[in-house]
C-alpha cells in the first residue's frame, strides 16, 4: 500500500471516529439547551396561572386554559410548601405513534391561603428531529474531509514528496562499484533534507569501506607475493648449484610450502573479492562450453589417474555470473573430484538448465559434509589441499542466489547446485 | 640479449639478474619510475621488465612511455596483483605478456624468450640445438630435417627446455608451465614424468641425441 494511500485511510478512520463522538456529544448538548429553554418558558406559565389564580380566576381540574391540553391545575386538600420539581416523563404521540420523551415541571403553590398544584409538559422538538439533524450535519463534514483528504493525498504525493521519490530513484541506481557517493540534496522539507544527508553519510561510508577493503586485499596479496617470489627464485638459483640428492629433495619440498603459501594467499583474496562484491555478475557464461572444454583440458589426468568419467551435459546452458568466477567455481569442483578421488573411480557431471551436479567416488567423510564449506575445514587435516575450495565454491554459488548441498552417501560424494539459468537467445 | 628491469625490490631484482645473466643477458637494473625512464629514453634494450608497482610512479605509466618513443621494444608486465584490470590494462597499453609474482624464474626467462622471438623477423624464429630445430611459427620440430611428430603438450614441454638449457627445472615448474593454475590442486605429478619419457622416446627415435638428464628423479635439465 502507498504511504499516501495509508495516511488517507487513517486520517478518515480517525475522521469518522471523532466525528461518531462528536455526533453524540452535540445530539446531548442541543437536548439540554432545548431542556433548559422549555423549563423557562414552563416556568413562565405556571407563574402566569399562579397570577391569574391570585386574581381570583378558577380553573376545573384537568381543564385547559388557552387551549393548552397540557396544564394541570389541582386545588390540593393537604397543605404544602412551595417548590418546583423538574421531571423527564414519556408521553404517547400519537402521530408518531411512539413515546416521545417531554419535559414536565410541577409547582406546588399557596395562593390566597390555598394549597395548589400545576403542572405542564410538552417537548419543542422531537428527538428523532435532533439525531437526524446531527447525522446530516456530520455526513456533510465527513464529505467534505474526503475530499479535502484526496486533494491534500493528490498533492503530497504530487508535489510534497518528489524530493522523496527521487531519493529512492538515486538509491536505487546506487551502484558501489562507481565509487560515487549520492551527494545530498537541499529540499524544503527538513526530514527529507535529513534523510539525503543521512545517505550521503552512508554510501560515504560503503564506498570508502569498498575501496579500503580492495586495497587492502590487493596491498595484503602484494606484500605476501613479492617475499614468495624472492624465496622462490632463491631456491632456482639454489637448484643450479650441484646439489646432493638430499639436499635437492629439500629444496623441491620447500618449494612445495611456498607454493602452496602462495596459493593460500591467492585464495584468500579470491574470497575477500568475492565478499567485497568486486565481481559484477553482468556478463553472461556458458557452463556448457566452459564445462566441456574444461573436461578435455582435465582428460590427461583422468585417464593417468586411471578415473572413469560420465557426462550428461545440456548444451547452451548459461549463467548469468562473471567468467572468471564461473571458472573458479567449476575448476575447484572438478578439481576437488579427480583430487579426493579413489584408484579406479568414476566422476559424474550432470549439467542441465535447473542444475549442476557433480560426484565422484571417494573415501567416507568422517566430518559433516556440510562443514566442508567453512573455511579451512578439511576432512584429512594431513591433506595437501588449503581448503579453501569449497568456500570459494559456496560463497561464489550464494552470491549468485545458487543453492548449494553437498551429501555422502556411501562413497559417493556430490555436490548438487542449483541454477538460475538465463533464457537461451 | 639487452634487458632492463624496472624492479623495486632488491631481492627479487637480483634473483632475476642472476638467472637471466647466466644465460647470457646483459641485465640493467632501475629501482625506481624516474631511473627506469631516464635508461628508457637514453638507451636501447630488446625486452623491458616492469613491475606495477614502482615508486614515484606507476609501471603502467612508464610502459606508456616506452611503447610512445620506441614501440618496437618488448615489455612484459610484472605484477603482484593477480588483479584482472592491471592484466587487461596492461596488455592494451602494449605490454607483449605478463607474468604474476611468484613467477619462476625459467618461466620468465621462457616468456622474454618468446617475446624476442615474436618481434624478430621471420628467419629468427628458428630456434637450433645442434641437430634439433624448432621451428616456432609452424610449431615444428626436425631432426636433422625430418619432422618429428610431437603432441602440443611435447612441443611446449621440448620449447621450454630449449629456452632454458642447462637450468635444472623441478617436476613442479614444468607442469605449472604446461598446465598453468590446472595443475595448482594436484598432489600427483607423475604425469610430468610420462611427457618427458615420451618426449625422450620420440627425440632419440628420430635420430636425436637424448639431451634431457633427470635429476634424482625430481627435476630435469635439458643438457647441450
Amino acid at each position: 500500500m502507498k504511504l499516501i494511500t495509508k495516511f488517507i485511510l487513517i486520517y478518515l478512520t480517525v475522521t469518522v471516529f471523532v466525528l461518531g463522538i462528536g455526533g453524540v456529544i452535540s445530539y446531548y448538548i442541543i437536548q439540554d439547551e432545548v431542556d433548559k429553554e422549555l423549563q423557562w418558558e414552563f416556568l413562565e406559565r405556571i407563574d402566569r396561572v399562579t397570577y391569574l389564580l391570585e386574581q381570583g380566576r378558577r380553573f376545573n381540574p384537568r381543564r385547559n386554559i388557552e387551549g393548552d391540553r397540557n396544564l394541570i391545575i389541582q386545588e390540593l386538600d393537604y397543605p404544602v410548601e412551595d417548590r418546583v420539581e423538574v421531571t423527564d416523563t414519556l408521553i404517547w404521540h400519537n402521530r408518531l405513534e411512539q413515546n416521545e420523551q417531554n419535559v414536565k415541571v410541577s409547582a406546588y403553590r399557596n395562593i390566597n391561603g390555598s394549597p395548589y398544584f400545576i403542572s405542564t409538559y410538552g417537548a419543542m422538538i422531537e428527538s428523532d428531529d435532533i439525531r437526524e439533524a446531527v447525522v446530516k450535519t456530520l455526513l456533510w463534514i465527513i464529505g467534505l474531509q474526503i475530499v479535502g483528504a484526496l486533494g491534500i493525498g493528490y498533492f503530497i504525493s504530487g508535489r510534497l514528496f518528489k524530493p522523496f521519490r527521487k531519493t529512492l530513484d538515486r538509491i536505487r541506481n546506487f551502484d558501489l562499484h562507481q565509487k560515487e557517493i549520492l551527494p545530498a540534496e537541499e529540499t524544503s522539507v527538513a526530514e527529507f533534507t535529513d534523510l539525503n544527508r543521512f545517505i550521503e553519510q552512508m554510501t560515504r561510508k560503503a564506498v570508502s569501506d569498498y575501496k579500503n577493503l580492495k586495497e587492502f586485499s590487493e596491498n595484503a596479496s602484494h606484500e605476501l607475493q613479492t617475499p614468495l617470489a624472492i624465496a622462490k627464485g632463491k631456491l632456482e638459483l639454489l637448484t643450479e648449484s650441484n646439489l646432493t640428492e638430499e639436499q635437492y629433495r629439500y629444496v623441491e619440498s620447500l618449494e612445495r610450502s611456498i607454493k602452496k603459501l602462495s596459493r593460500l594467499s591467492e585464495s584468500l583474496s579470491i574470497l575477500t573479492k568475492i565478499e567485497n562484491y568486486e565481481f559484477i555478475n553482468d556478463q553472461t557464461a556458458d557452463l556448457s562450453k566452459l564445462i566441456t572444454e574444461s573436461i578435455e583440458e582435465f582428460r590427461e589426468f583422468i585417464i593417468f589417474n586411471k578415473i572413469e568419467i560420465e557426462t550428461d551435459i545440456q548444451e547452451n546452458v548459461s549463467v548469468q555470473m562473471h567468467p572468471a568466477l564461473t571458472e573458479i567455481m567449476w575448476t575447484n569442483l572438478f578439481q576437488n573430484a579427480i583430487k579426493h578421488n579413489i584408484p579406479d573411480g568414476t566422476i559424474k557431471v550432470i549439467l542441465n538448465p535447473n542444475e549442476l551436479i557433480i560426484s565422484n567416488t571417494g573415501k567416507p567423510l568422517s566430518v559433516n559434509p556440510d562443514q566442508l564449506f567453512e573455511r579451512f575445514r578439511k576432512d584429512d587435516q594431513n591433506s595437501s589441499s588449503i581448503g579453501l575450495g569449497l568456500s570459494i565454491v559456496e560463497r561464489i554459488a550464494h552470491q549468485n542466489q545458487f543453492n548449494i548441498d553437498y551429501t555422502s552417501k556411501n562413497e559417493w560424494h556430490t555436490i548438487r547446485i542449483e541454477l538460475n539459468p538465463v533464457k537461451p537467445v | 640479449m639487452k634487458l632492463l628491469i624496472v624492479e623495486d625490490n632488491l631481492d627479487l631484482l637480483e634473483n632475476m639478474t642472476t638467472y637471466l645473466e647466466r644465460e647470457g643477458h646483459i641485465c640493467e637494473a632501475a629501482e625506481d619510475y624516474r631511473q627506469g625512464f631516464d635508461k628508457i629514453m637514453s638507451h636501447s634494450y630488446d625486452v623491458v621488465l616492469i613491475d606495477i608497482m614502482i615508486p614515484k610512479g606507476n609501471g603502467l605509466d612508464l610502459l606508456k612511455e616506452l611503447k610512445s618513443v620506441k614501440p618496437q621494444t618488448g615489455s612484459i608486465i610484472i605484477s603482484a596483483k593477480n588483479s584482472l584490470d592491471d592484466k587487461v590494462n596492461g596488455l592494451e597499453l602494449g605490454a607483449d605478456d605478463y607474468i604474476t609474482k611468484p613467477f619462476q624464474l625459467p618461466e620468465l626467462q621462457a616468456r622474454i624468450k618468446a617475446v624476442t622471438r615474436r618481434n624478430q623477423h621471420e628467419g629468427n624464429q628458428i630456434i637450433e640445438v645442434h641437430e634439433l630445430s624448432i621451428h616456432t611459427n609452424t610449431r615444428e620440430v626436425k631432426v636433422d630435417d625430418q619432422t618429428v611428430d610431437l603432441t602440443p603438450k611435447e612441443y611446449d614441454l621440448l620449447l621450454y627446455f630449449a629456452s632454458n638449457k642447462n637450468f635444472v627445472l623441478s617436476k613442479q615448474t614444468i607442469a605449472e608451465h604446461l598446465w598453468g593454475d590446472y595443475v595448482d590442486h594436484l598432489e600427483n605429478l607423475d604425469f610430468v614424468y610420462q611427457h618427458i619419457k615420451n618426449l625422450r622416446k620420440k627425440l632419440v627415435a628420430a635420430g636425436a641425441n637424448d639431451y634431457i638428464e633427470s635429476i634424482y628423479s625430481i627435476g630435469y635439465k635439458f643438457k647441450v
